[in-house]
């Protein structure tokens, strides 16, 4: 496995790619589920009770950065097929869509945008945040396993 | 004249007790608000009571939806520290304005807290709403039935509590609070406008006390 993640990431081409989904995701997350402000001030607080969510931002952003690097490299270097990359950008999608939305800057905006599909909408990934948040989880977990599995057999790599 | 002096005077004496009759048999019927109040270019004749000094020199404008979990969040994190520094001393007052976006529970939840007002119980009612916050929206935490057992704890008349909930006497007085917020680019909740004589300032999101701090202490 270490084998594995050292042959995508030897390449500073997909270091640097994987630190940009990192800081993206987890800035972008952290402001939209208010951990983090720009305005007026630059500040970022945990609210109490909060810990659990601001922990699964951090595991999906890391993951995120570890999985979509990883499926571009057997994409572009081995020419393998995108059905891997599917899962990484399925997971990274819905861990980035639970709660981001709701009371935050872009809840009145679709709520306001699309009436009560919207609404809906928003409700469901405001309430099934968490849940939804550990299934993004699983699915990047789960997409990193077949991934490693699969370099590991193209690349003939020993374990 | 002797009888048209009593006349007059029969007259005046029924309709001075048809006026206190009115006034004591229906009190939800009584809106005292203060159409011309505005902080800033905020219009919060509609919102809520003034929390604190009515004359301090510094308003926040709170715009926020009873079943939002930032709103939860700052309610419990924030607002202690800003009513113990600020507003118990005097030098800032608070009004909240309903944004009452977030599900079809959350307009009934703002109107019921003015059917509280309506018995000088706004406040108590306000904060009772957001310590009872459940998790998730709509799940029934803040139905008509849970907004009146609420009423019920506090004591408040509830005869004269579930009319004015079962009417939707203030309907309109929340759709012209949301309105408000839509009116001034508010677009999430919680929101916030620091009003004072250098103008208004805006905060989006439950932003943590040392944000208001610094904002509020060179207004002061």
């Amino acid at each position: 496995m270490i084998q594995t993640i050292k042959l995508v990431f030897t390449n500073f081409k997909y270091l640097v790619l994987s630190f940009s989904i990192f800081v993206t995701m987890l800035i972008g997350l952290l402001i939209m589920s208010e951990y983090l402000f720009l305005e007026p001030y630059v500040v970022s607080h945990i609210p109490s009770g909060t810990e659990f969510g601001f922990v699964l931002i951090v595991m999906i952003s890391a993951l995120s950065a570890l999985v979509l690097p990883m499926n571009i490299f057997r994409i572009n270097i081995l020419k393998s097929s995108k059905q891997k990359m599917g899962g990484g950008v399925f997971g990274s999608i819905i861990g980035a869509a639970a709660g981001a939305c709701s009371c935050g800057p872009i809840g009145f905006a679709v709520i306001s945008t699309f009436g009560s599909v919207g609404a809906t909408a928003t409700a469901f990934l405001t309430n099934y945040e968490i849940p939804i948040r550990i299934i993004a989880i699983a699915i990047l977990s789960i997409t990193y396993f077949t991934t490693v599995k699969s370099l590991k057999v193209e690349c003939k790599i020993n374990s | 004249m002797n009888k048209k002096g009593m006349m007059i005077g029969v007259v005046v004496v029924a309709i001075i007790a048809g006026i206190i009759v009115s006034v004591s048999s229906s009190p939800s019927e009584t809106i005292n608000l203060d159409m011309g109040r505005t902080h800033g270019t905020i219009s919060t004749a509609m919102g809520s009571p003034i929390l604190g000094n009515p004359d301090a020199s510094i308003t926040i404008v709170e715009f926020g939806d009873y079943q939002c979990h930032q709103c939860y969040n700052w309610f419990h994190n924030t607002k202690p520290a800003i009513e113990q520094q600020y507003i118990e001393s005097g030098k800032v007052n608070l009004v909240f304005v309903d944004l009452a976006f977030l599900g079809r529970d959350s307009p009934k939840a703002a109107q019921a807290s003015y059917c509280a007002e309506d018995q000088e119980m706004y406040w108590e009612y306000h904060d009772l709403v957001y310590t009872s916050q459940e998790s998730k929206i709509d799940s029934g935490w803040a139905n008509s039935e849970r907004l009146k057992a609420f009423a019920f704890s506090l004591g408040l008349d509830m005869g004269l509590f579930e009319s004015c909930l079962d009417s939707g006497k203030y309907s309109k007085r929340v759709s012209f609070n949301t309105q408000q917020a839509k009116e001034h680019g508010v677009r999430g909740t919680p929101g916030f406008f620091i009003v004072s004589s250098e103008g208004q300032q805006q905060i989006s999101g439950a932003q943590p006390f040392t944000v208001f701090k610094q904002i509020l202490d060179p207004l002061i």
